[in-house]
């Protein structure tokens, strides 16, 4: 991707970041209020960076794909952002370590803390010095992203005990995942017995 | 069992663990039955019923047929309640989702 391409695509992603922060300091919105926003968009953006891999494969490499692709990475890095933004307003609206560790336990919280932890390799090795280092093994990491995206549904689930975000959030994937499926056993089929 | 298999294993345990650990009440969708709105008390009454619980108020704000008030208690714990928007009842309070206090007869 081109750099001025690449600068715009930062400045788009970070918009509602400049909202939500402007919201907090200049207008009467509480932290709290902005808890379901930042989470929100973090489990989004992390759909975004998971669906042209499955897509691609099944309908094959065309530009709208190739360039998706190549945003792949710079939707994970704003996911893992605004995740990071998610725990920053949940720690101005709990005010104390206390506090936030008396409520560690609860199902609705760890899991999101697990959601946040799981992120952590994918987004630390997000660099293309990473990506040489780790050769084959930098997928592996990435795609620990999976097991983020699934434990933040959990925690999104258990605070708000409405099904419907979590199926809606999942769904293109899931279909994504599906056709991955089919092209690969017609790749399968299609390949001659050794 | 490959390692992907395991992977997968694990999380879908994580996650049905935290699941089944939570007792599944719904603060999406509490009813109120609370009729006409007219006959509904000012939802600044609500602030005297929060003193009175000790909490500190946050936020109130008319949740479906409920009026529904974040506040923090004492110990500083995040709640969020649901009181009855004609008696004023405190109906019930979620803590993060999972339920702490239900009052006495209320299945809404």
């Amino acid at each position: 991707m081109g750099s001025w391409k690449k600068y715009l695509l930062w400045l788009v992603l970070a918009l509602p970041a400049a909202f939500m922060l402007h919201s907090l300091v200049w207008q009467d919105t509480l932290p709290m209020d902005l808890l379901h926003p930042s989470g929100e968009l973090s489990v989004r953006l992390m759909v975004l960076a998971m669906l042209p891999g499955p897509l691609s494969e099944f309908f094959g490499e065309n530009r709208l794909l190739r360039f998706w692709l190549s945003m792949r990475r710079y939707f994970g890095v704003a996911a893992f952002a605004y995740a990071l933004l998610h725990l920053a307003v949940y720690v101005l609206d709990m005010r104390s370590l206390p506090a936030i560790l008396d409520e560690f336990t609860l199902p609705g919280i760890w899991t999101g803390w697990l959601a946040l932890v799981l992120l952590l390799p994918a987004a630390c090795t997000s660099f293309d010095a990473a990506m040489r280092r780790l050769k084959r093994n930098w997928k592996r990491v990435q795609r620990i992203i999976y097991l983020a995206f699934l434990a933040g549904l959990v925690h999104w689930l258990l605070l708000d005990w409405e099904w419907r975000p979590a199926v809606i959030h999942a769904a293109p994937l899931v279909l994504a995942w599906t056709l991955r499926f089919v092209a690969r056993i017609r790749t399968d089929v299609g390949r001659p017995l050794s | 069992m490959t390692a992907k298999c395991r992977l997968l294993a694990i999380s879908l345990s994580a996650a049905a663990l935290a699941l089944a650990s939570a007792p599944a009440h719904a603060d999406g969708n509490v009813t109120c039955n609370s009729g006409a709105k007219e006959n509904w008390q000012p939802i600044n009454k609500l602030k005297k019923k929060v003193w009175l619980e000790r909490w500190s108020l946050l936020k109130t704000q008319i949740e479906g047929d409920c009026y529904e008030v974040y506040a923090r208690t004492e110990s500083g714990q995040a709640i969020e309640a649901f009181f009855h928007p004609v008696t004023l009842e405190k109906l019930v309070v979620f803590r993060r989702g999972k339920e702490i206090y239900r009052a006495k007869g209320f299945e809404g």
